[in-house]
């Protein structure tokens, strides 16, 4: 017979567990950011001194100083929040769907934004005035109109997370034929333009951009992670298994889905189209702590930043000076690396 | 003996079909009662009522002596656990885990020392050790079923409401799980138990107290021996049987013949 405590004891071993794999990966993505920003087209600065200029205990050249914090700083920094935020948003809309399919763009918001964008860019209408920001602040506007349709969605009690993919499913088509529409009416370089919206890049953003998005993510974060249990009820057992612990299943949902959007948005305006993370960095998470989203949210974060880190890494540096956007990156490492994951923990499973 | 649960008048219907017609009862502390009643005659439908998965259309329940549309979800859940029928995973967590969500009505965030020692201890008490670091969805429906018994049990409520928890066990299991649940309700002297049950023997044996339910209402309410007489067993689940009386060693067992004629269908 085991003894109590061996139970409690295993239990406690396994979440040290958990909680050292996120320390590690936390970890190698804080090295990997240092050796990012040391690396680049113009000029390798190596890890220790790039990392010395980063604590401020050397200036570095000019030069040195001008290349870190100007031009690797502000890319290296929104690759972090904004596949932190983007696998954080795909984390809680797979446990407040209950299923293993869906990603941040399910629910349409990325068609939402790619819709304000071909505004933008093919009619010239935007939202601002301002030049720099018309793009941004329409794709951001869009795809807010999406999360304020889920709000009105959550008001039915009887909705249940089928008819939110189901909706989800119909905005895209919706947005995506409108988009269309745009692009057999635009010019050439309106299409280019659009297309280079879409492949989701790392070179748009600015310091201003990645430092904002950084707030919203401090904020955004704790709240995530205060769903925890009520996700773990619902992913774990449906509906009825939720309220019997006291969980709100239509609540929840309803607001876990617009939190996710929101975090979604809020990167995608600066970004473009980024899908692959939020969808592979919660099921890679998966493998290593398990579902407790107290631990995935987390888990999922850190992976989500070291995952677009590298994509965009490799991405300038592979073909330097001609960067490839880490949406396509993302898509072309990410997916290989993604599916070699899955068949492995397929393996334990198979006779 | 305290009042846990109130229920009068109860009326429930799903569109223009009536499902419960003004059901009433009490349930006091330290007993075991079984709803029992043919398929679709509303057992589910009123354990759902009562814990507010479904909404009711007129009544009043009365919970650990509060009214029940008066408490929040998680007062709710602290009053009363719940075994529902059927549990739809979607991403399975270890055992362990699942029977810690029994705790979530009193955890805020961290996982106290007591938790986890309630969890071991209902785990041992259930027997599902060799599983409690397996994942859930690896586990048979049997399997399953008990784990789920041991979540509803850890979160410690006064009233257990239960559809059918031993319908996917093996005849062992079936009994090894009725006497865990009698021996947590008489042993607490506060916790009572409210099981729809469609095996009428287990029913006989284990309730003190058994509710009949045909068409909507309940029709008969007492012990095993007052509502399962051969007339009150012929109208509701038509069949022709023969009682058993309880003795010291053997409890009231019914015998099952054979199926009655449905007088008023045939001419």
């Amino acid at each position: 017979m085991i003894p109590l405590d061996e139970l409690s004891f295993q239990h406690t071993l396994k979440s040290k567990q958990h909680a050292l794999m996120i320390f590690i990966i936390s970890l190698v993505t804080f090295l990997f950011a240092i050796y990012s920003m040391g690396t680049g087209s113009s000029s390798n600065l190596g890890f220790w001194t790039t990392l010395k200029i980063i604590l401020g205990l050397d200036a570095g050249t000019e030069l040195q100083s001008a290349i870190i914090w100007k031009l690797r700083f502000p890319r290296v920094l929104m690759a972090i929040v904004g596949g932190a935020a983007l696998a954080t948003a795909g984390a809680l809309m797979q446990g407040a769907l209950g299923n293993p399919l869906v990603s941040p763009l399910t629910m349409g918001v990325a068609s939402g934004a790619a819709l304000g964008a071909a505004l933008a860019i093919v009619v010239g209408w935007s939202i601002v005035d301002n030049h720099d920001l018309t793009i941004v602040a329409n794709a951001f506007l869009f795809s807010l109109i999406v999360v304020f349709i889920i709000i009105q969605l959550g008001r039915y009690r009887s909705i249940s997370a089928e008819s939110y993919i189901l909706v989800g499913i119909a905005i895209t088509f919706i947005s995506g034929g409108i988009v269309s529409t745009l692009q057999y009416f635009a010019t050439d370089a309106q299409l280019s333009a659009l297309a280079h919206w879409s492949f989701g890049s790392l070179s748009r953003p600015t310091i201003q951009n990645a430092v904002f998005v950084t707030m919203c993510l401090i904020i955004l974060m704790p709240t995530a992670l205060k769903w925890s249990w009520d996700l773990n009820a619902l992913s774990m057992g449906g509906d009825d298994f939720a309220i019997s612990t006291g969980v709100d299943p239509v609540r929840t949902r309803k607001n876990i889905l617009v939190l996710s959007a929101l975090m979604t948005s809020i990167v995608i305006a600066f970004t473009g189209l980024i899908g692959f993370v939020g969808l592979a960095a919660p099921h890679m998470s998966r493998l290593f702590v398990g579902t407790d989203f107290r631990k995935l949210i987390p888990c999922s974060a850190v992976l989500g930043s070291m995952l677009m880190l590298f994509a965009d890494t490799v991405g300038r540096t592979l073909f330097a000076p001609i960067v490839i956007p880490v949406g396509i990156m993302l898509s072309v490492i990410g997916g290989p690396f993604f599916l070699y994951l899955l068949l492995k923990s397929q393996e334990g499973n198979h006779d | 003996m305290t009042e846990l649960l109130a229920v009068k008048d109860l009326n429930f219907n799903w569109g223009r079909n009536e499902v419960l017609k003004g059901i009433s009862f009490n349930i006091e502390s330290n007993e075991v009662v079984a709803i029992l009643g043919v398929n679709g005659a509303g057992k589910s439908t009123l354990i759902k009522c009562i814990n507010r998965i479904l909404k009711m259309d007129s009544g009043t329940v009365k919970v650990c002596s509060s009214d029940l549309s008066s408490l929040s979800m998680m007062e709710l859940s602290r009053c009363m656990s719940y075994v529902p029928q059927t549990v739809r995973t979607s991403f399975s967590i270890d055992v362990f885990d699942v029977v810690l969500l029994g705790r979530r009505p009193h955890i805020s965030w961290r996982v106290s020392p007591r938790d986890q020692k309630i969890v071991s201890e209902t785990i041992r008490f259930l027997s599902l050790e060799e599983f409690a670091f397996r994942r859930f969805d690896q586990l048979s429906g049997g399997e399953r079923q008990r784990v789920i018994v041991a979540k509803a049990v850890a979160q410690d409520a006064n009233l257990l409401l239960m559809d059918e928890p031993t319908s996917d066990l093996d005849l062992k299991n079936q009994i090894t799980t009725m006497k865990n649940i009698s021996q947590i309700i008489s042993r607490s002297h506060a916790k009572s138990a409210l099981i729809a049950i469609h095996d009428i023997n287990i029913a006989a044996r284990f309730a003190d107290r058994i509710l009949l339910l045909h068409d909507g209402r309940i029709i008969s309410d007492g012990t095993p021996q007052e509502v399962l007489t051969i007339d009150n067993i012929a109208m509701v689940f038509g069949v022709s049987s023969h009682i058993v009386p309880i003795t010291d060693t053997q409890p009231m067992r019914i015998v099952i013949e054979d199926e009655l004629q449905d007088m008023e269908g045939e001419k």
